[in-house]
């Protein structure tokens, strides 16, 4: 009797757990058709191989991507479908993962690291197609890698804009480089036969000024005005071409001695003009020291420049941000109109009067080469009558990775 | 007693290939007040050949300065400077490199020859000017020059 309802109750167990099975399985099938019309239906490509690198599964839009059906896809190597130096970078990527594999203990955690990797692979009609592969491990229940998943996307259109955005680049590189030899070359050896022209009128002038008539002394003084504007002009254009061409490394600068050097190079100007020149501590930075030299003369040089009646008060000061030092020079000049901002920077540009404010207009051009030759910036605050503010930024560079 | 007082003019060689530099250099010393003969040769073979008294030209004469620029056709000047340094009989004569060149290289190497000076040409005519009255007052009256 016990026996029987022992029977029966085992029966009823079974009948249950036979119920389960069936419920557990009808499950397990629903979600593998739902992985697999989703699988099926994306346009990225799903493709699973197993450790030995064998495909197991490979989505129908494998067709899309490389021309080859599923049924060939399957059958071709990862080294056929690759370009070379892809096989190599999958080679390298597939060594590296596995490695990483017995170093990850938390498996669980891991599971969805996504590992991307762009690879170019063969399409049948043997043109070559950039993907993006997405890697993941799909594990056993100890956790152990049994078969990698991918998931490739067609980057190739992303690539060709890389790939000609690089060409650009380099091609740009190489234009300015020429740009910048053919300006040194051509300011330099420029001088020599101007040095001749200008020389001989001035010699001209010496010579025979007062014994010709007015308009010879008039065409010659306009001959030596001219060449000797030209010589400054070329000389500019030397120092402008020489920034890229004949800069220094960059090291450890003291801004401070920097300017104490510049305010003695001033020192006429300055005592001229009655200029009062005041400024707050300045950083160390990392530059090229000359032409940070060259950067605060020519700012300090136009801010005593540039004035009206009052004589010239210039402030020099810098602020640490966070990636960079932002420097000022304030004067109280006669200010720009900001429609100019931007063109105070272009080479040879002048707003003014020579008579009025000498100079070849070439000052600022110099500034902004030297500052992005830093990788800073440099720009205008200014209002007519009231002064300006030329800021300038120097990158810190973390200092901790720099030689003190 | 410098050699001026003596009563002879001052022999001055310049060894410079640009005729305009040359005419230039001239002219200048033509406004000098120091007695001088300013002797001209364009290339470095030519200057060896006016200082070793071989040759037309040379009429025996042995300069008391030599002006020398440094790039010349044929014979450079580094090559003329280190001849007349190696020569027991030319080596007194104070050499002056007189030249457009401010590459550090150039300037090392004309002291490492013995060069007396290193001068830039200005570029600004009103320098050169100032220049050549500074070689005058300097090599030609201040600093005592070796016996002919």
């Amino acid at each position: 009797m016990s026996e029987l309802t022992e029977m029966r109750q085992r029966i009823i167990e079974l009948g249950t757990s036979e119920t389960e099975r069936k419920k557990a399985e009808e499950a397990l099938r629903e979600s593998e058709r739902r992985y697999r019309l989703l699988a099926e239906n994306v346009t990225d490509v799903i493709t699973s191989v197993d450790m030995n690198l064998r495909p197991t599964y490979m989505s129908p839009s494998i067709t899309r991507l490389l021309g080859y059906s599923v049924e060939e896809a399957m059958t071709r190597t990862l080294e056929a479908s690759l370009t070379p130096a892809s096989v190599e970078a999958a080679a390298q990527a597939f060594a590296a993962e596995t490695a990483l594999e017995h170093e990850v203990h938390d498996k669980q955690k891991d599971r969805f690291r996504r590992r991307v990797r762009e690879l170019e692979f063969y399409r049948k009609d043997g043109s070559t197609v950039w993907a993006e592969v997405m890697v993941s491990f799909l594990r056993n229940s100890e956790g152990q890698p049994v078969e990698i998943v991918s998931v490739l996307r067609d980057i190739t259109k992303r690539k060709q804009v890389e790939e000609e955005l690089k060409k650009t680049l380099t091609e740009l590189e190489r234009s300015n480089k020429e740009l910048e030899q053919f300006a040194y070359v051509a300011s330099h050896d420029l001088q020599e036969p101007l040095r001749m022209v200008a020389s001989y009128v001035q010699l001209l002038a010496r010579r025979y000024e007062g014994k010709l008539d007015a308009d010879a002394d008039d065409f010659i003084a306009y001959a030596v005005g001219g060449a000797s504007r030209m010589q400054k002009m070329i000389n500019d254009l030397l120092t402008y071409s020489q920034v890229g061409t004949r800069g220094k490394p960059f090291q450890p600068t003291d801004c401070q001695a920097v300017l104490d050097q510049v305010l003695a190079n001033l020192k006429v100007a300055i005592e001229e003009s009655s200029a009062v020149i005041t400024h707050d501590p300045l950083p160390m930075v990392i530059a090229d020291e000359s032409q940070m030299a060259q950067l605060f003369q020519n700012l300090i040089d136009n801010a005593i420049k540039f004035h009206d009646e009052a004589s010239p008060r210039v402030h020099i000061s810098a602020k640490q941000k966070e990636k960079d030092w932002v420097f000022s020079v304030r004067d109280n000049g006669i200010g720009i109109d900001p429609q100019y901002y931007q063109r105070i920077f272009m080479l040879f540009q002048s707003l003014h009067n020579r008579e009025e404010y000498p100079g070849t207009g070439m000052g600022l051009a110099i500034c902004k080469r030297i500052v992005e030759r830093h990788g800073g910036r440099i720009w205008v605050k200014s209002e007519l009558g009231k002064g300006s503010t030329f800021y300038f930024t120097i990158p810190k560079r973390g200092g901790e990775k720099h030689e003190y | 007693m410098n050699i001026e007082e003596m009563g002879k003019p001052i022999e001055i060689l310049l060894v410079e290939d640009n005729p305009g530099d040359v005419r230039l250099t001239q002219e200048v010393f033509k406004e000098s007040k120091i007695r001088n003969r300013l002797h001209v040769v364009k290339d470095g073979v030519e200057a060896m050949a006016f200082l070793r008294r071989q040759g037309k030209g040379t009429d025996g004469v042995r300069p008391d300065l030599i002006l020398l620029d440094l790039n010349l056709p044929k014979k450079d000047g580094r090559e003329v400077l280190a001849e007349i340094k190696a020569d027991d009989d030319l080596k007194r004569i104070p050499v002056v490199v007189l030249t457009i060149s401010k590459a550090e290289e150039d300037i090392l190497r004309s002291y490492n020859l013995h060069a007396n000076c290193y001068l830039n040409k200005p570029i600004e005519f009103e320098q050169f000017i100032k220049l050549v009255k500074y070689i005058e007052e300097f090599w030609l009256t201040i600093v005592k020059l070796p016996p002919r």
